[in-house]
């Protein structure tokens, strides 16, 4: 398969909305892709869908060489094929140390006789603190992650996102409430990931989308209304509509 | 192996200290006995000591199912039961047998193997209008296959249960709800005089080992209360490697946020089954060390109520600290024993008279709110705040 992630046909709906609808998507192996829309557009549905936690009612969701269909599959085996997510609320154990929350989405074997005589490497160590770096929380990882900022939290479950080392990243808003400089180490973590991997960021914020500088989809009411650079969709009639309001 | 332990002992401190002080209590109470030492401690009082240990024991099962899981079971005396019923089986048909072949040893005419079994029958199920042996009881018998059963029924009954709870993503208040009604089914069924196990009456006699008529209680006594200390330490030990691996983490990080830990790609589910499915086994232990204590079984111990109770101690000792569970068992059933045991001195108001045994149900429930709305790390958190200002 020419693509990673193709997904094709799919409509979903709730008590009647048609969360998503007809809806046809794909990314590359090493792309980067923001996916923008008005609230209510499918954004998060269609993230959802992809890792398992939603089931459409039609269409196809095929991923990889083999064109594994992930309809049939449960959250944690699509996260062991490769998918990994990131929340829209940053969402880390709080009760425990970073080192902790990096250790368990680190790869390894999931099965609880292989987790309960797990014993951390080296390489595991080397692993940890490479990953803390590159979100900078290397001085923090013997913190507890509750006592993290709000930035730092967001950077952690990204951090955890690049432990479990997925083909597929997708990230639901991780710029909301950060500071100017927090995002533009946001935007740089998340442009470096998306050299070796395919990266999905919905986002709201059109400045942080223009500093990703990557092709953007648009959602509107469950279907694409426009794909292609930030200044052709923002140029749509469509778009335009959209976002001001007919 | 025998250096990761090490390692581990080192890395946690207080599992020496929590094994230092089960060893010490166990000491002086030993010294203490009637059986083997100066004997200020009454034989019946080393019993309720035996007693707590085995609470102390499935309180720490409890702790790890909810305190460290977050799965508010409180159907955990079921196992409980179910231990004790298995191996009060063995004891009851053994001795039972010792008895009536001696009876039937004066006859003139030995009797036949099946005129002994009819007889062991009338003896055990007279109380219930039979005489007929119950297919469960089929290995009542043979030690060795009702002590694997001591694990094993309360084990497979939980893999059951929780396969079907878990695997249909019911969790909070709801699965609490199902385990009561595992609990109260169960309870209900066993209440039946045909269910086989012998319907209100229970088993009893549980006290009495078969063919050891000659050793007296003293010194049985002893042997459980070592038994179940020896439990309750092994536990704590298997118990704290378990929390402090990184099975511990994810085990916790499904307590703070299941669906994280399903996205990392952990099958939750799995997880949920093996604690449970593990502190049901612990219990079903628990149970087995408490009934030849206690002496008799019967199915209003595994009534609802117990488990809620169970929930009290853990929560009022501290939630998510092992050393929490077995502070809150050991002192809330010490407590409820003085107070119920009708040793606490009435309070006379004048037109009224507090008397305890009616009032401490009142005053558990006082201090459990009071506990969960000011103290919700309970009596393991003030511990750990006097620890933690110790090293400041």
């Amino acid at each position: 398969m020419a693509e990673l992630l193709e997904v094709n046909g799919i409509s979903v709906t709730f008590d009647g909305f048609k969360a998503i609808n007809n809806l046809a998507f794909s990314i590359g192996y090493a792309e980067l892709r923001a996916i923008i829309g008005p609230n209510g557009a499918g954004k998060t549905t269609f993230m959802d869908i992809v890792t398992g936690k939603t089931r459409p009612d039609e269409g196809s969701v095929l991923w990889g060489e083999k064109s594994i269909s992930l309809l049939s599959k449960s959250e944690s085996q699509i996260a062991n094929l490769g998918i990994g997510r990131k929340f829209q609320k940053p969402t880390v154990f709080e009760d425990q140390s970073v080192r902790d929350n990096l250790m368990m989405a680190l790869k390894a074997k999931r099965t609880p006789w292989a987790v309960l005589f797990h014993r951390g490497s080296d390489d595991e160590t080397v692993r940890i603190e490479e990953l803390a770096t590159e979100i900078g929380l290397k001085d923090a990882l013997d913190r507890r992650a509750g006592d993290l900022s709000h930035g730092q939290k967001q950077w952690l479950e990204i951090g955890m996102l690049l432990a479990q080392d997925p083909q597929l990243l997708l990230v639901d808003e991780p710029a909301a409430g950060m500071t100017v400089d927090e995002r533009n180490k946001t935007t740089e973590i998340l442009k470096r990931a998306a050299k070796t991997r395919a990266v999905v960021v919905v986002e709201h914020d059109m400045e942080f989308i223009r500093n990703l500088d990557c092709k953007v989809t648009c959602l509107h009411e469950g279907s694409v209304l426009a794909e292609g650079s930030l200044d052709f969709v923002t140029s749509n009639k469509d778009v335009i509509d959209v976002y001001l309001g007919r | 192996m025998n250096g990761l332990l090490t390692k581990f002992l080192l890395k946690n401190p207080s599992v020496l200290v929590f094994l230092g002080a089960l060893a010490l209590f166990t000491a002086f109470v030993s010294v203490g006995s009637e059986a083997f030492g100066w004997g200020f401690i009454s034989t019946s009082f080393v019993k309720t000591l035996g007693k707590t240990l085995c609470f102390c024991l499935i309180a720490i099962a409890m702790d790890l199912v909810w305190g460290y899981c977050g799965i508010l079971s409180l159907g955990h005396f079921a196992f409980f039961g179910l231990g004790g019923y298995m191996l009060g089986m063995w004891l009851m048909y053994a001795r039972t047998e010792i008895i009536v072949q001696t009876a039937m040893s004066n006859e003139v005419i030995p009797p036949t193997d099946q005129e002994v079994i009819d007889a062991i029958g009338t003896q055990i199920f007279g109380v219930v209008g039979g005489s007929d042996f119950p297919m469960i009881w089929a290995f009542a018998h043979l030690f060795w296959v009702q002590l694997a059963l001591v694990v094993l029924v309360p084990g497979i009954l939980a893999l059951v249960f929780g396969w079907l709870a878990f695997r249909s993503r019911v969790t909070g208040v709801y699965l609490s709800i199902l385990t009561q009604a595992m609990t109260l089914a169960l309870s209900l069924y066993l209440f039946q005089n045909d269910s086989g196990l012998r319907g209100n009456n229970g088993l009893s006699g549980l006290q009495n080992l078969p063919g050891l008529d000659d050793v007296s209680q003293d010194i049985v006594s002893m042997w459980f209360f070592w038994a179940s200390a020896f439990a309750l330490g092994l536990s704590y030990l298997l118990v704290k490697l378990i929390t402090e691996s990184k099975l511990g983490n994810i085990v916790r990080g499904i307590r703070d946020d299941e669906a994280r830990v399903r996205f990392l790609g952990y099958n939750v589910e799995g997880y949920k089954l093996f604690v449970f499915v593990l502190t049901a086994i612990i219990a079903g232990i628990a149970g087995a060390l408490y009934y030849p204590q206690a002496g008799i079984i019967n199915p209003a111990e595994i009534a609802p109520i117990a488990s809620i109770y169970l929930a009290v101690w853990v929560a009022i000792g501290g939630r998510g600290r092992i050393y929490g569970a077995v502070i809150g068992a050991a002192f809330v059933s010490l407590l409820s024993t003085w107070f119920t045991g009708g040793q606490a001195p009435d309070i006379p108001l004048g037109i009224y008279t507090i008397k305890w045994v009616d009032w401490w149900l009142v005053l558990l429930g006082l201090s459990f709110v009071i506990v969960t709305l000011y103290f919700p790390k309970g009596i393991g958190g003030l511990f750990d705040r006097l620890v933690r200002k110790g090293d400041a």
